[in-house]
């Protein structure tokens, strides 16, 4: 039996302590499939030691590129929820998060027909002397002004660097001001430093809205209620869903208070990748008997037949849904035979989030796109559930074939560059900033995948096609731009083409005056 | 609880809607420099945010050669927390000499370093000592902001590379001049604004070292600041310190005039205002200037017909909110050039409290004619409160502000030109608003925002 999420201690558990998430990681998919050993890390008690062969190595070297924290991650879901705010315990530069999920918040609120509007954060501002003598003051002001301004319906805390390295205890504040304003005070521990990825991000969110939002006496079941965990991509789920007469709930993002404490309503849980519905969807399960449904990734014609299928088994609406798969089929069939046809020969490269990138590689394979290379920014061995038909990685491999040249690798740009040496492709696919600026001065277009749900289900395939084609088209501004720019990484660096090659000799970055002295000289001359 | 300071305003320490970095964001200012390149020793997220922050949805600047995911950083783990990150630091400056390709490496740390207390300064003198190009700048997060920030690296590289690298410090070199103006990337539009500062400086017949962005010849020529004649500093505060440190290092005096100059009559003054104080290139400046006033009014004179006699209303009144280099630029341009109505001014930058009545004396002389009072806020929840409670005559007006207003400037059903960060509605590459080209482009852009309402 899997150890169960515990909802009783304010802080949540480190990714990499439940699951063993690794964020550096070179091999095949099968390769990372057998060390992971998905199913036998699901049925033991997660954090219990290794026992010998679900040992996963990680590579770890003395370069690294400004990457995410989890913190942000707490921004773009709890900064996200349409009637609370979120107060940011921590110095300004922790505020520079606003200015970005204000502007993802906006355009989310178009996409999803809401009036748009601005993000509400409070950051509490925090100087040299807070960092001496606590804040503990400041955050109840700022609590104060959070629920004077606005009247929200509940109250985020997230965490920082610097209140987390101070000791501030942010819970016990947030208790006192909830019995004192008779709202959820919600305090979320993301400091950066506390995980090495940015996931447990979503899961302190999650942990927060578990303990204190989601409503633990439901009042009343819904037994065509679905809870979606998405982001703020646009409304793909109610139209799949009406065929099987399931209505959508959509958490975190975008979602009001009440539409977060109802998920306890819920007839089953769903996501569109388990890196993000892992924890909450296993919660709701555990702690609440809302059923998770346990299947593949709603990608390409098999993850969506699974997926769809076991909605229905859950639901009980298996009656319904084998009519519409076929119907799905027949539909979408001859518009992805004539995407086919276009894309014939072309080769695309993944970088994005874990299980999500399982799922994209699906979808082009689907579309006929070689997929020989692909990035993660990190990897969870296994998910919350631990059940093995979440085993998304495993169902990659098995469906559609492993990818050969695969690497975990936490948004580094100076590493893709070998990687697209080794794999040539004619686009990428990418969620996170970062990586396609490299790409585009290499001549190499990427799809930015805003709208997180642009490849589910039956039409994500003619989307994710449609899509290639667009950025194909823009290779002539990449083309152009390749002949045109400087890369900042030295000649040394371009020729290596183990892109992990200072983990596993680090002393070759050792410094070494006399060769830089030579260097300076030879770039003086030229 | 004990009460907390609070403002004439109701400012508390809360910041909703922020519209500046952290000191840490002045990693940009070493962007800025061609040839330059940051090292970050901080947390994972601290890069990523004030990159997407101040270079990305603020006018998608982009982050160049040195800046975005390009920036090494230690991303800061439990165990540099707990052990301390002076080795962590010390295996990335390594590494980073040995894949990056830089002329001069700025070492800054964010918050986390600054509690654990890693001395980074005997990091980086190690490398220091072996003749590598790099200085450190303490700008952990909690120290200031970005403003702050900026002449901490400014200061830096002057004493840590400059100051050991220069040749012929006390050789002045006649005519040169070092302009200290705009904050890189956090200004909007710094870029085409550098631009066109050093194209009229040059016009008046100026050497002119501009030490960032594209006009600048980047590290070589920070090497040549000890031999300007002066310093100049544009704008109400930022500069002067870095301008002082000048004046008691090498000798060089320097003048301040605070306002960054938009549209013929400021930059007139501006220029002869240098020209009297070098007592220097008198002819040429007003040489240059007779030329400008020609293709300057040349437009003016087609554009006339339209600010005369559109028919469809244009906004009277205006307020500004923003920074204050930008802030009074664009009201001595209102009211100045065009005519229009003052009705409220926030400075948001943080301005340091002493520079802070000076500025409004600045205000209080618009014109001959024209007064008016100035705020200070930082809060976006204050600045909204602010302009709700605006006077503005029997017309909505014009509000020169960030994106965070275009909530209250629907609210008021006015019109909203983004000028100040952030800025994420206008894309940005070499536009500029000040001087004589700029001041045609914001005519342009105010006027297009104003009759565009009605499509």
């Amino acid at each position: 039996m899997p150890k169960k999420i515990n909802l009783d201690i304010a802080s949540v558990e480190q990714r990499e302590q439940r699951l063993g998430t690794i964020i550096a990681w070179d091999g095949t998919t099968e390769e990372l499939h057998r060390a992971s050993s998905y199913e036998e890390r699901g049925k033991r008690e997660r954090g219990s030691g290794c026992g010998g062969n679900c040992r996963l190595c990680e590579l770890s070297g003395p370069f690294t590129q400004g990457s995410v924290c989890s913190e942000q991650m707490v921004e773009c879901q709890a900064g996200n929820v349409r009637d609370a705010v979120l107060i940011q315990h921590a110095p300004i530069g922790c505020g520079g998060g606003q200015v970005e999920y204000n502007s993802i918040y906006r355009n989310g609120l178009a996409m999803r027909g809401y009036k748009v509007e601005n993000i509400r954060i409070i950051n509490t501002n925090l100087q040299e002397s807070d960092m001496v003598f606590g804040a503990a003051d400041k955050l109840r002001q700022s609590i104060d002004d959070a629920f004077g301004r606005f009247q929200p319906q509940a109250i985020f805390v997230a965490s920082s660097c610097a209140t987390g390295i101070i000791g501030e205890d942010i819970e016990s504040v947030a208790d006192e001001k909830e019995a004192e304003l008779g709202v959820p005070v919600i305090p979320l521990s993301c400091e950066g430093f506390r995980s090495k990825h940015w996931s447990t991000g979503f899961d302190a969110t999650q942990h927060g809205i578990l303990r204190q939002i989601v409503r633990k006496a439901p009042r009343k079941k819904q037994e065509d209620l679905v809870n979606v965990i998405n982001l703020w991509g646009s409304d793909v789920f109610t139209p799949l869903l009406k065929n099987l007469n399931l209505r959508v709930n959509y958490v975190v993002d975008l979602a009001s208070v009440e539409e977060l404490a109802q998920m306890s309503e819920a007839a089953a849980t769903v996501g569109f990748c388990y890196t993000l519905s892992s924890y909450l969807a296993a919660a709701l399960e555990q702690h609440f008997g809302v059923p998770e449904v346990k299947a593949p990734m709603p990608y390409g014609f098999e993850g969506t037949d699974a997926w769809l299928r076991e909605l229905a088994k859950v639901t009980h609406r298996e009656h319904l849904v084998e009519d519409f798969i076929r119907r799905e089929h027949e539909r979408v069939k001859p518009r992805i035979a004539e995407l086919k046809e276009k894309l014939r020969g072309v080769k695309g490269f993944v970088a994005t989030g874990s299980a999500y990138a399982h799922g994209l590689v699906q979808v082009l394979r689907e579309l006929d796109v070689t997929v020989d290379g692909s990035l993660t920014f990190h990897h969870d061995p296994v998910y919350d559930s631990g059940d093995s038909r979440e085993d998304s990685l495993g169902h990659l491999n098995e469906h559609y074939g492993q990818v050969k040249n695969f690497h975990v690798s936490n948004r580094q740009q100076y590493q893709l560059y070998a990687f697209l040496q080794e794999n040539k492709p004619d686009f990428l696919l990418i969620r996170h900033n970062g990586l396609a600026p490299l790409a585009s001065r290499l001549g190499i277009p990427a799809a930015p995948l805003g709208d997180e749900h642009i490849a589910v289900g039956y039409d994500g395939m003619i989307n994710l096609g449609e899509t290639i084609l667009e950025i194909m088209a823009h290779k002539k501004f990449h083309d152009d731009i390749r002949r045109h720019v400087k890369l900042p990484y030295k000649k040394w660096w371009l020729e290596q083409k183990d892109a992990y090659i200072l983990a596993r000799q680090p002393e070759l970055a050792a410094f070494d005056a006399e060769e830089y002295r030579k260097e300076r000289k030879e770039a003086a001359h030229a | 609880m004990p009460k907390l300071k609070q403002n004439k305003n109701g400012q508390t320490n809360s910041i909703n809607q922020v519209r500046y970095g952290c000191a840490l964001g002045a990693l940009h200012s070493v962007v800025a420099i061609p040839g330059a390149m940051p090292i970050t020793h901080c947390g994972p997220g601290c890069v990523d945010k004030q990159y997407m922050s101040l270079a990305f949805y603020n006018g998608f600047q982009g982050g160049g050669y040195a800046g975005g995911a390009v920036t090494p950083s230690s991303n800061l783990q439990e165990k540099d927390v707990v052990f301390g990150g002076a080795k962590h630091l010390d295996q990335l400056i390594a590494a980073s000499l040995k894949i990056m390709e830089a002329d001069l490496f700025v070492v800054l740390n964010g918050c986390i370093p600054e509690i654990v207390g890693d001395d980074i300064g005997a990091v980086v003198a190690r490398y220091q000592a072996q003749g590598v190009p790099i200085v450190s700048a303490e700008t952990g997060g909690f120290k200031g902001n970005n403003f702050t920030g900026h002449e901490i690296v400014t200061e830096a590289i002057i004493e840590q590379y400059v100051d050991k690298y220069a040749r012929n410090k006390d050789q002045k070199q006649k005519g040169l001049i070092n302009v200290w103006s705009e904050l890189p990337f956090q200004n909007t539009f710094w870029r085409g604004d550098l631009t066109e500062l050093k194209r009229i400086l040059e016009g008046a017949g100026w050497q002119v070292n501009i030490l960032f962005g594209y006009g600048s010849k980047g590290v070589q020529e920070w090497l040549t600041i000890p031999r300007a004649e002066f310093n100049l500093v544009v704008g109400p505060w930022l500069g002067l310190r870095t301008a002082k440190l000048l004046e008691k290092k090498y000798g060089q005096p320097y003048l301040h005039l605070p306002v960054l100059p938009i549209g013929a009559k400021q930059a007139a003054e501006f220029l002869r205002a240098i020209a009297a104080f070098a007592k220097e290139n008198e002819v040429q400046t007003e040489k240059f200037i007779k030329e400008e006033e020609k293709e300057y009014y040349y437009y003016m004179e087609y554009f006339t017909d339209f600010y005369a006699e559109y028919w469809w209303g244009l906004p009277a009144s205006y307020a500004v909110v923003g920074d204050a280099a930008y802030n009074l630029a664009l009201n001595k341009f209102l009211v100045n050039q065009l005519g229009l109505i003052p009705a409220l001014q926030i400075i948001t930058d943080c301005t340091p409290e002493k520079y802070r009545e000076a500025i409004g004396e600045q205000y209080k002389h618009l014109a001959e004619d024209v007064s008016a009072e100035v705020e200070f806020a930082e809060d976006g929840y204050i600045v909204g409160k602010l302009l709700r409670e605006g006077q503005y005559g029997h017309k909505p007006p014009i509000i020169f502000g960030t994106t965070w207003e275009r909530d209250i400037a629907k609210e008021l059903k006015g019109h909203i030109v983004e000028v100040s960060y952030p800025v994420s509605y206008d894309v940005v590459l070499n536009k500029t608003y000040i001087g004589y080209r700029g001041a045609l482009t914001l005519l342009e852009t105010i006027f297009t925002t104003a009759i565009s309402k009605s499509a």
